[in-house]
């Protein structure tokens, strides 16, 4: 198991750090999407319909992939007070615990965004054309993503091996 | 049985250690299999309550008060403080709480501010024969301050956690009149205390100086202008004034100051990814633990609870701070603004509370939980800066506290100090 952890961290750490360069340029396009409908309105005179539309499906992107790479990083967000003052062995346990169903929880959203997009798919997004269905791709992507890097921590620490995190800031520097 | 799923669930997630937003999921998630309701509806509440266009203020602004410090318009607007009130006694304490409120008015982050103005005044002060302790409580408490002076996109997360029906323009006009007591109070305190330990002032560098430095920091000057005025004028929305705010600041560190390289901007934006995603999954989180509660009518629950302690609307908000500043001592801001606004705005307006009014309440106890232990952001981000513990800090940190209370207190029980200014907009 430990090779396989050690073969895949490559790979795992990739797709992080992607994560994090998508997320990151789809602000900046936001960014732009936005000033651009400011520019239009007030220096164009016409309103851009689709700016708005396309702004918020990339914001969901960002938050999912952004969020994904938070489970791998530990972006804690949560309150760890009473997890500090539990023996080491109670710690591990409440870690696979909160590991162990996020994993769960991240499949959940990726099957159930995968039932969403497919009831949805015949419908078409308002001014984008788009088929209804891509509106739940970042639910179904983030989810899976979610899902494996919660598993792989989940692993980790059954393996004692150092948390991932650590890893993703040594990959950052 | 279903209550005692959903906020049991997510009690007992919480104290294992799990991010709030996946405690709010899966115990959604729970409930929502108890009852025998399709499944598919959790994640039906996720993806619309990630699809506001208001929430997209949200990184934005972080993103904003970022380039600010990394550019170069954050130290300017620090020493044209300095410049402004650095002869008063214990002068450095007073140029902290009146950079924390200039720079408020760019960014509303109180753990920006903490770094941003905290990075540079804590060692300057420490260097000038401050106390480190004094130096970092007026750093910690001043930073709050960044919440109520707009924008402060924590108003912009009230408004959405209330259904998006409170107006953010009407929020961030009635921070402004609480902000400026809030410095008042923080800086009677601060002289009170440097009198005391006897810290010294600063010279006066001279009208010139101070007008030179008012002209190096116009350009952050003329931001605030353009936010608060173009939100409150309605010529942009919020969303929208954030991200002049990111256009803005970036033309300025990057052509006018020249104190922001591609790396630095890189930077700002990976943080404002990783600070902010797992803020807005709350809020889509929410969006279903929020349709949950809706659906076993909670806050009918809630008002009658709170109802049957007092009738009287003075007594029933002192409840709400005090259950407000006790959750704050654990909880994050942005989860507990987002969690309790939805049960406690239906109180509070059955009561007759305005919810502008509440919105400032609830900003301001939630500040102050910022920096209370054991999970205290803004305090653990001073003590860093200023290489102190906890426990020395919060050893003379009460006259601070004191005066945050009391000021509260006030905002709390004189309604018209956070509405009058926007009614005189309208």
């Amino acid at each position: 198991m430990r090779r396989f952890m050690r073969a895949i961290r490559p790979f795992l750490g990739c797709l992080s750090r992607a994560s994090l360069y998508i997320a990151g340029i789809g602000m900046v396009a936001m960014t732009l999407i936005v000033g651009w409908q400011v520019f239009a309105r007030y220096v164009l005179n016409d309103s851009p319909s689709w700016s708005e539309p396309l702004s918020l499906h990339l914001m969901a992107w960002f938050i999912m992939l952004g969020a994904a790479v938070g489970v791998r990083e530990s972006v804690h967000l949560g309150l760890d007070v009473v997890r500090h003052v539990m023996k080491p062995s109670v710690q591990l346990a409440m870690d696979l615990t909160s590991l162990g169903l996020i994993a769960v929880f991240g499949l959940a959203m990726a099957y159930y965004g995968a039932l969403l997009s497919a009831g949805t798919w015949t419908a078409s997004i308002p001014v984008l054309g788009w088929p209804g269905g891509v509106d739940f791709f970042p639910l179904i992507v983030g989810g899976a993503m979610i899902a494996l890097f919660a598993a792989e921590r989940f692993i980790d620490q059954l393996l004692g091996v150092e948390l991932a995190a650590d890893v993703a800031v040594q990959e950052m520097a | 049985m279903a209550y005692t799923i959903l906020f049991g669930v997510f009690t007992l997630l919480m104290f294992i250690g799990m991010p709030i937003a996946f405690c709010l999921g899966i115990a959604s998630f729970a409930t929502v299999l108890y009852l025998g309701l399709p499944p598919v509806v959790v994640f039906q509440q996720l993806n619309s309550g990630m699809n506001v266009f208001a929430m997209m203020a949200i990184p934005f602004f972080i993103f904003a008060g970022d380039l600010m410090v990394r550019g170069g318009i954050a130290n300017r607007l620090i020493r044209f403080a300095a410049g402004l009130v650095g002869h008063l006694r214990g002068g450095l304490g007073q140029v902290n709480i009146v950079a924390s409120t200039l720079f408020g008015g760019i960014s509303g982050s109180a753990v920006a501010d903490a770094s941003a103005v905290g990075g540079l005044m804590i060692p300057q002060m420490a260097k000038r024969g401050y106390d480190r302790d004094y130096a970092v409580n007026v750093t910690v408490n001043a930073a709050i301050i960044a919440l109520m002076i707009p924008p402060s996109h924590n108003m912009i997360l009230y408004s959405i956690a209330a259904g998006g029906n409170v107006s953010v323009a009407d929020l961030f006009t009635a921070g402004i009149i609480p902000g400026l007591l809030l410095a008042l109070a923080l800086m009677v305190t601060a002289y009170v205390v440097a009198r005391r330990r006897g810290y010294p002032a600063e010279p006066f560098p001279g009208f010139s100086k101070v007008f030179y430095y008012l002209l190096a920091s116009f350009p952050g000057i003329v931001l605030i202008g353009i936010i608060f005025g173009g939100v409150r004028s309605g010529v942009f929305t919020a969303t929208e004034s954030s991200c002049i705010a990111v256009l803005y600041a970036f033309l300025v560190a990057m052509l006018v100051y020249r104190e922001l390289d591609w790396a630095g901007f890189v930077e700002a934006v990976m943080g404002a990814v990783r600070t902010t995603a797992m803020v807005l999954l709350v809020i889509g989180m929410a969006a279903a633990f929020g349709w949950l509660m809706a659906f076993l009518q909670v806050q009918a629950l809630m008002i009658s609870a709170i109802g049957a302690i007092s009738e009287n609307p003075i007594i029933v908000l002192l409840v709400i701070n005090i259950i407000l500043l006790i959750l704050g001592t654990f909880m994050d801001m942005a989860p507990m603004v987002i969690i309790c606004t939805p049960v406690l705005l239906p109180v509070v307006k059955a009561f007759g509370i305005d919810p502008v009014h509440f919105g400032v309440v609830m900003i301001l106890n939630a500040g102050i939980g910022l920096n209370t232990p054991p999970v205290g952001t803004v305090l653990f981000v001073g003590c860093a800066v200023g290489g102190i513990t906890i426990r020395e800090a919060m050893r003379t940190i009460w006259p601070f506290f004191g005066a945050s209370i009391a000021v509260l207190m006030a905002v709390t029980y004189i309604p018209a100090l956070s509405l009058w200014l926007p009614s005189v907009f309208k």
